[in-house]
């Protein structure tokens, strides 16, 4: 996005599963904030919100350069098996990978588990006469009759769509590209996606199933694209309209349509990249963000300014937070650790006598006890109400009343009755054990990334973030905690500060002491040219673009490789020892010791093409003054178990926070969608971006 | 934090979930500096830590049952030849005695001693399948033990620090990849490091000196969950048996399983005496599983731990082929291994009637394949790990070609070929191979395999059920035999060594799973659906399952869907009640 130097409007809109947010930067950096209820068509809420709040703040859809929108279509149209109907074409004898796939029971113990389904039924996939083996040589060439044959009946049939995927078409893709000729030739409106284009990576498990999911979920997501476009054109829009990708980049629309996989977890990766802007604006460039909603937690670590981005992900998870059990997509996505911890979250004693919490859910509906909604299991907001830490009469800003006496009793009939325990000991049980679930989640996957979880300060944000925030910073030993403004739109927000960006992958094998230097520099050239011709298309200056080289590494003959940072421009074997010593301290920073004696082995080469970042979102909130003195609101009893129980705690009013404020631990800052935290021990001061910015002391 | 005089319940959960999360992190770097494809795409390994008597406090979460149980009962036979004070810091020990470990020559065991403040407080432990170890390839081939390999008896790798340099230069000089043995060697002990440090880390965090305590609290109240889960099964005694194709003659394994209030007994006592050949089963691999099976059948929720183990009593007569004695030849003990969940399964099937499974291809097939690539003097040696259709459940059709009671993975086919000449053409589920039954078996798959090569290859194939296949449980059917020929011609002797062809190609097509109940009980739409999606066939849905399904589709027609098949409901009901 290029920087806005005139008089024009930036907006984000975030599409979640109750509400679809929008954020709105005006010329000098003014912020306005719109909420409306998520739509059946959720477009129609995208064209709601949007004309509300620009009605509101006199401006015209004309006035909108940018809108950025990040949606859930992909994940939930492959998890309600809503899209295409669609078929498989793959080398003979393969046709059954992705329901094969791994052979492996992800979990040991459960004799009833079970596998995930494969978008595409055994009767609509199929073997045609072609093979490549793992040199590119073709051994069979393709049968043409015969795809042109089948394909005949499959649009006779009511196909739509169909993925192609062939052996080592990463290698050589010419099958691949033959057998679409054919399709187009037989059936010119029949989708085609080539596994060879979506995802030019070795293994033909996740290469089948992320080109399936990709074909799968295209007609859907270009109707979805184009009916919203309308909309927008509608009430006056005629700027660029761009599309929030997992990977934290964001596309044009016709790459989206071409690649509408490359969108699967667009609303949550904006909540990450929202908390990297938050630390960046602060000096921050590493840290932790935690985002804590209804049913789940998400975790990212962002280091560089960037979260960290990842190529493994699986959607449709038959056992929600278990590896394995979902289908697998192989495209980059903002790496996110999810557990089930949340509000809703359900507490219980296990077989064991042990307190546990999660992964079950109540959910919103019937949701905690105290919603009076017919729940009848504690949960981690039941908890949370009993400690004090949310107010009956302003939850929502007072929108919901929560039943206080409800609550104790369910915690008392189902936890502390059975451990012993008064009510608020075992509340704070709920509350103590899915902080450490959290923190546990979260310094494994830290400490996976070679990082330290005591030097990151922790972002939080999300309906629950903000109450557990406090709790998992101090288990995690870390000295930050940072609550920013408005934890309720975080997600809108991310849209606004992710650059135009688009990620290339090219598969190519060899040791580095003997690599095809030539071949590579090929490699790099014809990436590097896609990535800036499609940015330039988007509206970037040639001079704006950047790209960002990588290759993904390991010794020769070890299983996991490592991403390594490559040099820019031609290269060369005397770049070897520069690619050497990158690899050593990528390792080293990962495992802690030197590997083995052995040489090196390349497998893939990426390079992330990238934009301008836009413009920081502005500073400017004169409409929030005041002090800690002036926004105090009250007070109620909260329990602080290291204060010796319930004590007195002053409650502040978010909205009247100006920066400069300060005040210590306990403390409880309330604002409409969220309440925060703060224990004993902690200094609070709000910066002048209004984050509530936590000192707390020193770990523990 | 820090003072505190009893461990409530709370506490317990929070220390508890800390120790699962530190075994995680010991797994992770395993699996992520790990050299043989074994480990990082198979998953065959198994990452552990135990309190200062032994007993094993928590495993990491994936793994395979014999790797995770005979580690946890290896660790004592490190302490017994290393007690406590023995060892000092950055010490590191290590086995592959198959009678001290995990009944193979390729799982090393690799365990380092935890100091805090100069005691010891805890050790970490791994268990993985090396990618060589010298000897014959991986077989079942061998007469003793002698001929397996290079047998490293429980001795240390790391001396205060120092390599065993000696002990490398012998390991390098005795195997076939010198860099990959070699090379997981170092993968294992790092591992062991990060989960001491994330252990000494918590440990200092939450003021602890031991972790005992907490680990008396876990392994006690798993314990006691366990009796309690068992306490709820009528007392009986139920017998079952099964047979192994075995390697010259088949092998009979016999369980008797007896629950005594809170206790069981498993008893192998009348199984077919040890083999000559290397299918042989020592003690500890026979405790893994069939403690492990009861595990699973019982309490799947229990964390798996020591306490786990204790209310389970194992036996089976010294000299027989589930407790061999040194010098047996033990390389492919899996093969019978894999068989006793089933076997135990098969006894409790009219006890816990609505819970088990039935018997599925059970042993993994493990090939291992030599040649050379044409123009090429490097040499590969690949393992190729294949699962067939796991039995049927209770109340669900069995998993398609997947591990069970093993939890390792599969091989893609292009790693396969990137990794070695080999062609794979095939790999495609095997229609009507899920044995019949009211809920269906796994089905088995069809695989084949050819070299480009220009000299002779060999295949070292460890298969079972191909002379008996999965039987099903309480009226379901047998599941598919397995096959295995080389041009199309039955194998007879197929677990030895073979010299193949250039221009061979090998079929080595997997077992499906047993049924579970009477397939004439099945619900006749899912025979339907079984039929439209190819994985019974018209005849066996008529044979089989009495079920009448009529293709009105054209016999050339490639593109086969739902309305192209029609089920006679009044003919399957004839054919049903007559």
């Amino acid at each position: 996005m290029v920087g806005s130097a005139g008089n024009e409007l930036r907006i984000g809109v975030d599409i979640g599963g109750t509400f679809t947010d929008l954020m709105m930067v005006g010329p000098s950096g003014q912020v306005e904030i719109g909420k409306v209820l998520t739509t059946p068509d959720p477009s129609r809420g995208v064209e709601e919100v949007l004309g509300q709040t620009l009605d509101r703040s006199g401006y015209s859809g004309a006035s909108v350069r940018h809108l950025v929108h990040g949606t859930t279509l992909v994940t939930n149209a492959i998890i309600e098996r809503k899209g295409a109907r669609t078929a498989l074409l793959t080398t003979t004898g393969f046709r059954d990978s992705i329901e094969i796939g791994r052979e492996h029971r992800y979990e040991l113990y459960d004799l009833n588990l079970e596998l995930p389904r494969p978008l595409i039924p055994r009767h609509l996939r199929f073997d045609v006469p072609e093979r490549t083996l793992t040199d590119g040589t073709q051994a069979i060439e393709l049968g043409d009759d015969y795809v042109a044959r089948l394909v005949r009946e499959l649009a006779g049939a009511g196909v739509e769509a169909v993925a192609i995927c062939f052996l080592h078409s990463f290698t050589n893709a010419e099958s691949e590209e033959r057998a679409r000729e054919v399709v187009k030739g037989e059936a010119p409106e029949m989708r085609v996606s080539l596994s060879s284009e979506v995802v030019p990576e070795i293994g033909e498990f996740e290469r089948a199933s992320t080109t399936i999911a990709n074909v799968y979920v295209q007609p859907l997501v270009e109707d979805y694209l184009h009916g919203l476009r309308r909309r927008l054109e509608r009430i006056g829009f005629e700027g660029h309209l761009f599309v929030m990708l997992s990977s934290g980049g964001v596309a044009t629309l016709d790459t989206c349509v071409r690649f509408p996989i490359r969108l699967l977890e667009s609303g949550p990766a904006a909540g990450a990249l929202a908390a990297a802007a938050v630390g960046t604006a602060m000096g921050r460039d590493s840290l932790l963000s935690f985002d804590m909603g209804g049913t789940t937690a998400k975790l990212s670590v962002v280091d560089g300014g960037e979260p960290l981005v990842t190529h493994d992900f699986e959607v449709d998870r038959r056992y929600r937070f278990k590896k394995g059990s979902g289908l697998p997509v192989r495209v980059p996505v903002i790496e996110m650790i999810e557990i089930g911890a949340g509000g809703g979250s359900i507490a219980r004693v296990d077989s064991l006598g042990l307190l546990k919490v999660g992964p079950d859910s109540a959910g919103a509906d019937p949701g905690p006890v105290c919603y009076s909604r017919g729940g009848n299991s504690p949960t981690v907001t039941d908890a949370d109400l009993v400690l004090g830490y949310l107010d009956p009469d302003y939850f929502l800003g007072g929108a919901m009343k929560l039943d206080v006496a409800a609550a104790e009793a369910s915690i008392a009939g189902s936890i502390g009755d059975r451990l012993g325990m008064s009510v608020p000991e075992a509340a704070w049980g709920v509350h103590q054990v899915v902080n450490e679930a959290m923190a546990n989640a979260a310094r494994v996957h830290v400490v996976e990334r070679g990082k330290n979880p005591r030097a990151l300060p922790v972002v939080a944000f999300g309906g629950a973030g903000p109450v557990h925030g406090y709790g998992v910073a101090e288990l995690l030993g870390s000295t930050e905690l940072v609550l920013p403004y408005g934890a309720g739109v975080t997600s809108a927000m991310g849209l606004l500060v992710a650059p135009l960006a688009f990620d290339f992958v090219r598969s190519h094998y060899g040791r580095l002491d003997e690599l095809d230097w030539a071949a590579v520099n090929g490699i790099f050239e014809e990436m590097e040219r896609d990535g800036t011709n499609l940015l330039v298309e988007s509206g970037a200056g040639t001079d704006e673009i950047a790209h960002t080289r990588t290759a993904d590494i390991r010794y020769v003959g070890q299983g996991h490789e490592i991403r390594v940072p490559i040099p820019d421009g031609t290269l060369t074997v005397g770049q070897r020892r520069t690619i050497y010593e990158e690899f050593d301290r990528v390792y080293r920073s990962l495992y802690g010791r030197e590997g083995p004696p052995v040489g090196l082995e390349a497998l893939t080469w990426r390079v992330v093409s990238r934009g301008p970042r836009p413009m920081p979102i502005g500073t400017d909130r004169e409409d929030v003054t005041g002090d800690a003195e002036t926004a105090r609101k009250g007070e109620r009893p909260a329990y602080f178990p290291s204060a010796g129980g319930f004590v007195t705690t002053p409650v502040y009013d978010r909205y009247r926070l100006g920066s400069g404020s300060t005040m210590a631990g306990p403390a409880i800052i309330e604002e409409r969608e969220s309440t925060a935290i703060i224990g004993p021990g902690g200094l609070v001061r709000v910066d002048d971006r209004l984050n509530v910015v936590v000192t707390l002391g020193g770990g523990k | 934090m820090s003072t505190r005089t009893r461990l409530d319940p709370v506490l317990i959960e929070v220390l508890w979930s800390r120790v699962l999360s530190v075994v995680n992190e010991q797994q992770v770097a395993l699996q992520r500096t790990a050299f043989s494809t074994i480990v990082r795409e198979t998953q065959d390994l198994a990452c552990g830590v135990f309190d200062t008597n032994g007993w094993m406090m928590a495993q990491s979460v994936t793994g395979t049952p014999g790797h995770i149980n005979a580690m946890a009962t290896g660790v004592r036979h490190f302490l017994k030849e290393y007690p406590p004070g023995s060892l000092g810091p950055g010490d590191v020990l290590l086995t592959n005695d198959p009678w001290m470990t995990a009944g193979q020559i390729n799982d090393i065991t690799v365990l380092t001693p935890v100091f805090k403040n100069g005691i010891e407080v805890a050790y970490f432990a791994n268990t993985c399948h090396a990618a060589d170890i010298g000897g014959r390839i991986l077989s079942a081939e061998a007469r003793e033990v002698y001929e397996e390999g290079l047998r490293i008896p429980i001795m240390k790798l790391y001396d205060r620090g120092a390599i065993n340099q000696d002990l490398i230069s012998i390991v390098r000089a005795n195997v076939r990849t010198p860099d990959e043995t070699v090379g997981d060697l170092y993968a294992q002990t790092s591992c062991n490091d990060v989960g001491a440090r994330a252990l000494l880390s918590f440990m200092d965090e939450f003021d602890l000196d031991s972790i005992d305590p907490l680990s008396h609290e876990i392994i006690t109240r798993s314990e006691e969950a366990m009796r309690s889960s068992i306490r709820e099964i009528p007392n009986g005694v139920h017998e079952h048996e099964t047979w192994s194709d075995g390697f010259e003659e088949p092998i009979l394994i016999k369980a008797k399983v007896t629950i005594e209030d809170e206790d069981i007994l498993i008893d192998f006592a009348g199984s077919s005496p040890e083999s000559v050949r290397g299918i042989n089963v020592v003690f500890n691999y026979t405790h893994a599983y069939a403690s492990f099976a009861m595990k699973a059948a019982i309490s799947p929720d229990v964390p798996h731990n020591d306490g786990a183990f204790r209310p389970v009593h194992v036996s089976a007569p010294p000299g027989s082929i589930l407790n061999c004695l040194d010098p047996a030849p033990v390389a492919s003990r899996h093969i019978i291994g894999h068989f006793l969940p089933g076997v135990v399964f098969g006894a409790l099937a009219e006890a816990l009637p609505d819970r088990l499974m039935a018997p599925g291809s059970d042993p993994i097939w493990i090939s291992i394949w030599r040649g050379r690539p044409r123009r090429s003097d490097d040499r590969f040696t690949f393992s190729l790990f294949q699962c067939g259709g796991a039995g049927a459940r209770a109340s669900k059709d069995g998993l398609n070609t997947t591990g069970f009671p093993s939890g390792v993975a599969g091989v893609p086919a292009e790693s396969v070929e990137t990794l070695t000449s080999m062609v794979q053409h095939r790999r495609e589920l095997r229609t009507d191979s899920g044995g019949a039954g009211k809920y269906r078996g796994g089905l088995g798959q069809w695989t084949e395999m050819s070299c480009r090569t220009d000299e002779a290859w060999t295949v070292s194939a460890m298969v079972d059920r191909i002379s008996y296949p999965p039987e099903g449980l309480l009226g379901g059917g047998y599941g598919g035999a397995g096959e295995f020929r080389i041009d199309g011609t039955e194998e007879a002797q197929p677990k030895r060594l073979l010299m193949l062809d250039p221009d061979s190609r090998v079929q080595l097509n997997l077992p499906g799973g047993g049924g579970y109940g009477d397939p004439f009980t099945r619900d006749p739409e899912a025979v339907l659906w079984d039929v439209i999606e190819g994985y019974v066939s018209v005849e066996a849905a008529r044979r089989d399952y009495g079920v009448v399904v009529e293709y009105l589709g054209a016999e050339d027609q490639l593109v086969r869907l739902p309305e192209h098949y029609r089920l006679d409901a009044e003919a399957t009901e004839i054919l049903r009640t007559s």
